[in-house]
């Protein structure tokens, strides 16, 4: 009678197991104080908000590309130390500054180089268990098929989506952040440096603008202050918070126009936000960024 | 034993099944979707809904995304209903309680499959997705990024 029963609540079992989200943040050993906190400071659906695409490599790439910017491989983060990233916190952040690398990659349409950084992302991703996201056999194909290019970039994007949903999914939301705040701090490194060498007015509003990010990405990473590593990152975008303090934002009203063109439905907004940044400001962000994100990156 | 044996391999591959179906509609759907925004849009981000009818007497529901656009950009809100959704998807964008553009446009019935949105204020917007005549659906909405204004 037991085994009867036994046989019929197994399937049951499996189901829930394959369905029931992970254990709380098992990924880097955090201590029973943080694990056991009854609730995040900041609440899920605030979260949500912030994070879905505080930083986007695709846009970032293209407004550098728009610029006339020619592709330079200085601007990237080394692959050479993916191997030696050996906790869960190293891994995230590190996924999230190739994400941002590879975005700018597939902008220029630099396949061979994809290939590397696609490589590292998929063992990156094995090491924290989202591996499933990334088929890299599928990636590898379209990077070497130079004419299916729309498609690696949908793919890479897509899966960065999916994995971050999981996560988020799965109580592991401190992964999801670190993975942003990579995305994120490489995305200004990128814009930065184009800025240092290709000065002009809209490469400095876009890093004006990070300001606003910035905040919100603190935001995120406060809620695991308790945790060194976390708080030592936290130290770090600080320093970079600091340069920002006196750039200012502000903001005319309009009203949107709705107009039809070539039967599709335009919307233009009439709103405009207005960045304030000195060139001095500017220097400031662009050699604290650096420092910051090398001292991350090891380049 | 042999009869117990084959119900536990049927409700086996009954819960194997159940896992497996639903996540696969929703993935294609954003697939087609994405690649229907057109050939100059490059996929930002998803939104997967799936809404049951509106109750009598209650609004009908909702859900709810936010994310972050930027100055200076062109960007196209595309919906896609699921080819067993009663209802008809609509797509709204809204920033700071304000509608600013719509799928639907109630007072005269067009419906339109996007929208493009000339962005000049960054900041958190959000898109609502719900339904026509508050049906019950299931339809997936894609962010596209088309150019650097």
């Amino acid at each position: 009678m037991i085994k009867r029963f036994t046989f019929f609540l197994l399937p049951l079992f499996m189901i829930y197991s394959c369905q029931s989200g992970g254990e709380a943040d098992a990924d880097f050993q955090i201590p029973d104080s943080i694990a056991n906190d009854a609730a995040l400071e900041v609440s899920e659906e605030a979260m949500e908000e912030i994070v879905q695409n505080i930083s986007s490599p695709v846009e970032m790439a293209a407004l550098i590309k728009s610029m006339g910017v020619p592709y330079s491989n200085k601007y990237l983060a080394t692959t050479d130390n993916t191997d030696d990233l050996n906790t869960s916190f190293d891994q995230a952040l590190a996924l999230g500054i190739f994400g941002a690398d590879l975005g700018y990659l597939n902008m220029y349409n630099k396949t061979t180089t994809v290939l590397d950084y696609i490589g590292s992302i998929s063992k990156l991703a094995d090491a924290l268990k989202v591996g499933q996201f990334f088929d890299f056999s599928t990636l590898k194909r379209l990077a070497t098929n130079n004419t299916n290019l729309d498609s690696l970039m949908y793919i890479s994007v897509h899966s960065f989506n999916q994995m971050d949903d999981y996560l988020r999914e799965n109580n592991r939301s401190s992964l999801s952040s670190l993975i942003v705040a990579g995305v994120w701090i490489e995305g200004l490194f990128l814009a930065t440096q184009v800025a240092k060498e290709n000065p002009g007015e809209a490469i400095a509003e876009r890093i004006g603008e990070q300001k606003l990010m910035l905040a919100d990405l603190l935001l995120i990473l406060k809620n695991y202050k308790k945790d060194p590593n976390f708080a030592e990152l936290i130290l770090k975008f600080e320093r970079i918070k600091e340069e920002f303090e006196e750039v200012r934002i502000t903001y005319e009203k309009g009203e949107p126009q709705a107009i039809e063109q070539d039967g599709m439905l335009m919307i233009i907004q009439n709103d405009k936000s207005i960045v304030h940044i000195t060139d001095a400001q500017l220097g400031s962000i662009i050699a604290v960024t650096e420092e910051v994100r090398n001292e991350i990156t090891g380049n | 034993m042999k009869n117990t044996t084959l119900i536990f391999f049927f409700l086996c591959m009954v819960s194997f099944s159940f896992v497996d179906v639903n996540g696969q509609s929703a993935s294609q759907l954003v697939d087609l979707c994405a690649a229907s925004a057109g050939d100059d849009a490059t996929y930002l981000q998803d939104f997967v809904v799936e809404l049951e009818a509106a109750k009598p007497d209650e609004k009908p529901p909702v859900a709810k995304f936010s994310m972050v656009l930027k100055k200076g950009t062109l960007y196209r809100f595309t919906v896609c209903n699921s080819e067993s959704s009663p209802g008809k998807g609509v797509l709204q964008l809204i920033e700071a309680g304000n509608l600013l553009g719509s799928t639907f446009n109630a007072s005269t019935g067009q419906e339109y499959k996007s929208f493009n949105f000339q962005c000049n204020k960054t900041g958190v917007y959000h898109v609502f997705i719900t339904f026509q005549e508050g049906k019950a659906g299931s339809a997936v909405g894609i962010l596209s990024f088309i150019k650097v204004l």
